[in-house]
């Protein structure tokens, strides 16, 4: 009897363990998924709710409308002027971190302020300094002589104000996740490059960068994610606009909040739901494009590092050969005299 | 094996704890009986000033509790009540509807009690007929109890009227602005010729009173959409892009208005005011850092005769427990005197018709503008006013229809018959 429970245990406890993700992940996961798939394929009108079944007509009216094509474009634009200065800035930033500085725990809290800072608090306060009238942007351009910006009406500087706000808010936080990653990088491989001579740059590079990147590839497709996702900020950023369009011509509408439009202002829900299942589609494309290009740079890069230490080796033992057995230690990294000179004491 | 045993009972703990985590998402709400304590939800939004009036009602009634929601803007109370209509649960026992979006919530009125049933048909005379037509569906249903309404006037800076040479007492404002738009926009050009700053703030709003005041306005009154090829729409319209090209419009972001200091800095002379606005106006005049020196004042007369801007009910659910009780709460906070205290807190002018008396009998100074006695210039407005039938995409029409190419039309970048071109453009692809 106990024998049996136990193999019963043995085989079941497992999927207990997980069953709380999944039964969450069904019901907040899986279930509007699934639901928002069977309101896009019926004519839904918000308050009325669900009418006839029209198949993929919502699909194709969406893909039909400019103004879907227009979000698509501001959110792109949008998430590359914020993920990618978002992403170089927090690595150098966590690089920063992980060298030994007094209050390390002051700078750490630093980082990670703007993010305790709720979005819509963010967009107000952003929002004020990219005032066009009078706005501390525009303010101090002017000190430079240069001409005041329109901030909420041209196109691209719109775009740059808004990835403003979420370059403010998440780049703390990815220096905080890559920071955690950096220290799990074993010290030794640092002291042992830092012996053969490699600078702190190259250290940086070839071993840091390489060591994390697993982390790098989940903070870029977290901020591939939430970066398609930005609502907050263009739905706030002018509140002359009460229908959600974005600037008076959506110059920054993005395509969640072009969905918030069609689902509570033009109560067209199964359009929403089919903007919805494409800016899903959307996601998952680029989340898979992402990960294929951060894989093929990691790859690349150790690939060349090979090479070169190939070559190196190669270059050294044809020198170190005549005379015999070649010092172990210098064949890793470095032929620089200096290094060698360093090394050969250490093992001494 | 008691180390599996253990994992056995855990497991099953955190399966269970899962499960209760679903399953406390369905609680239910118990029924109260009649004579105990009753839980009363209600939700408002933008300046409503009942918070006074609840607690009076509470000390009254002790078995009543009120839980009160208060939504910052109507258009986000718009979306909040919206959401739950289409969710099919979640909205408290009494909601406050805004007029400006009430023809979409018509289209799905059963969702909403018929007050007949509570005998609201005993005080129809209480309110302008108007409001209480407008809380009539098409069935006949009564579905809200009528609070306030926004009859307009116009808000103007007195010391900048005397700066241009105009008269600045408001009387004598009132007679220089007494007509129709013509009167309104050449008084302005001669405003803006001899100044060089603008006359009203952008022409969003005053589009929106030069429609409300329409008999018909986007939709007929048999609920036909109205736009396209209606005349007397689109001479409104040239109206008022004339007076745009002309300088009148100082091009500024509803608001916002640069953080209120256009209202300090000389930025407009005039503002289109319903009742309700006037908070807007100080509010902003304060947060541009005025006051009441900065000069703003309300003159009884508005260009083209009387218009109503907003103006809200309140209406009880039909998912509610407590419909009888949410019905005479409401019933109550309806009722003259409640709303005179209303419009004392909080500025929004009564719909009732006692009330409105009271008000015009007795003039208050009000000391930011100017020691108007904006309750009785309000009451007067309010004569005249004719109900418009607002079709379900009226306020779709108003923000994002017309909208756009008006703020186009004050920078500039379009003239009038471009903008009104863009605006039907956009009318077929949003609405049509």
């Amino acid at each position: 009897m106990s024998h049996r429970l136990s193999r019963l245990d043995l085989k079941a406890s497992p999927y207990l363990y997980i069953a709380p993700f999944f039964l969450l992940f069904g019901v907040f996961g899986l279930f509007p998924l699934v639901y928002t798939l069977v309101v896009s394929l019926h004519d839904w009108p918000l308050l009325q709710g669900q009418g006839d079944f029209v198949g993929l007509d919502n699909f194709a009216a969406v893909l039909g409308d400019r103004f879907f094509w227009n979000s698509i474009f501001n959110t792109i634009s949008i998430f590359l002027l914020s993920s990618i200065p978002q992403i170089a800035v927090a690595l150098v930033l966590a690089a920063i971190l992980d060298q030994h500085l007094r209050a390390k725990t002051f700078w750490r809290m630093s980082v990670l302020l703007p993010y305790v800072v709720t979005p819509v608090a963010v967009a107000l306060i952003f929002s004020s300094i990219f005032n066009e009238q009078a706005g501390l942007a525009n303010n101090l351009i002017g000190l430079l002589g240069i001409d005041p910006v329109e901030w909420k009406h041209d196109v691209f500087a719109s775009h740059f104000a808004i990835a403003t706000m979420v370059n403010w808010r998440w780049t703390g936080y990815n220096a905080l996740i890559l920071l955690a990653a950096m220290q799990a990088v074993p010290r030794d491989l640092h002291e042992s490059a830092a012996l053969d001579g490699a600078g702190a740059m190259r250290r940086f590079f070839s071993i840091t960068v390489p060591s994390i990147r697993p982390t790098v590839i989940f903070v870029i497709i977290t901020a591939t994610i939430g970066g398609l996702q930005i609502f907050a900020e263009p739905r706030l950023f002018d509140v002359s606009n009460a229908g959600g369009i974005g600037g008076a011509q959506r110059q920054f509408q993005t395509t969640v909040l072009y969905l918030w439009e069609m689902a509570f202002f033009r109560q067209d829900f199964g359009r929403a739901a089919a903007i919805a299942w494409l800016l899903f589609l959307l996601i998952v494309a680029i989340g898979l494009v992402n990960f294929a290009i951060s894989q093929r740079i990691a790859t690349a890069e150790s690939s060349r590092i090979s090479k070169k230490t190939k070559r190196r080796l190669a270059a050294h033992r044809s020198i170190t050969m005549p005379g015999g057995a070649a010092p172990a230690v210098t064949t890793t990294a470095s032929d620089d005299a200096p290094a060698v000179t360093k090394n050969e004491e250490v093992v001494r | 094996m008691t180390f599996s045993r253990r994992t056995t009972v855990t497991s099953a703990v955190a399966g269970a704890a899962a499960l209760a985590l679903v399953a406390t998402g369905c609680a239910t709400t118990e029924t109260p009986d009649a004579g105990g304590p009753v839980e009363i939800t209600i939700t408002t939004f933008g300046t409503f000033g009942y918070d006074d009036l609840y607690e009076e009602y509470m000390d009254a009634n002790p078995n009543v509790t009120i839980t009160a929601n208060n939504i910052d803007t109507g258009g986000n109370a718009r979306t909040d009540t919206f959401t739950k209509l289409a969710a099919g649960s979640g909205l408290s026992d009494i909601v406050a509807l805004e007029e400006g979006w009430l023809g979409a919530i018509m289209e799905v009125s059963d969702n909403f009690v018929d007050l007949r049933d509570y005998g609201i048909e005993d005080r129809a005379g209480d309110w302008v007929d108007w409001k209480y037509e407008q809380a009539t569906d098409p069935n006949g249903r009564v579905i809200g109890y009528g609070t306030d309404i926004g009859p307009e006037g116009i808000c103007y800076n007195g010391p900048l009227f005397e700066a241009a040479g105009l008269p600045s007492d408001r009387e004598e404002v009132a007679a220089l602005l007494d007509g129709g738009w013509d009167t309104f926009f050449s008084v302005g050009q001669d405003y803006v010729d001899s100044t060089g700053k603008a006359w009203y703030d952008h022409s969003g709003f005053v589009w929106n009173a030069m429609v409300n005041q329409l008999e018909e306005g986007y939709y007929t009154a048999d609920g036909e959409l109205n736009v396209d090829g209606n005349a007397e729409l689109k001479a409104r319209f040239d109206q008022l892009a004339a007076a745009t090209l002309g300088g009148q419009s100082a091009a500024q972001a509803a608001w916002d208005w640069n953080g209120g200091q256009s209202f300090v800095d000389g930025t407009f002379a005039t503002f289109v005011c319903p009742g309700w606005m006037l908070g807007v106006v100080q509010g902003n005049t304060e947060a541009g850092g005025g006051d009441a020196s900065t000069g703003w004042d309300f003159a009884d007369v508005f260009p083209g005769g009387a218009a109503n801007w907003g103006g809200a009910f309140l209406a009880v659910s039909e998912t509610s427990e407590v419909k009888e009780e949410a019905a005479k709460l409401a019933d109550w906070l309806t009722q003259p005197e409640q709303q005179i205290k209303q419009f004392e807190a909080a500025g929004t002018f009564p719909s009732t018709i006692a009330a409105q008396e009271e008000l015009a009998a007795n003039p208050t100074p009000n000391a930011f503008f100017n020691d108007a006695p904006v309750g009785s210039i309000l009451a007067g407005r309010a004569e005249g006013v004719v109900a418009q039938f607002k079709g379900p995409d009226d306020s779709l029409i108003q923000e994002n229809v017309f909208g756009p190419p008006l703020q186009l039309l004050d920078r500039g970048e379009l003239d009038g018959e471009g903008a009104w071109a863009e605006a039907l453009r956009l009318l077929n692809e949003l609405v049509g």
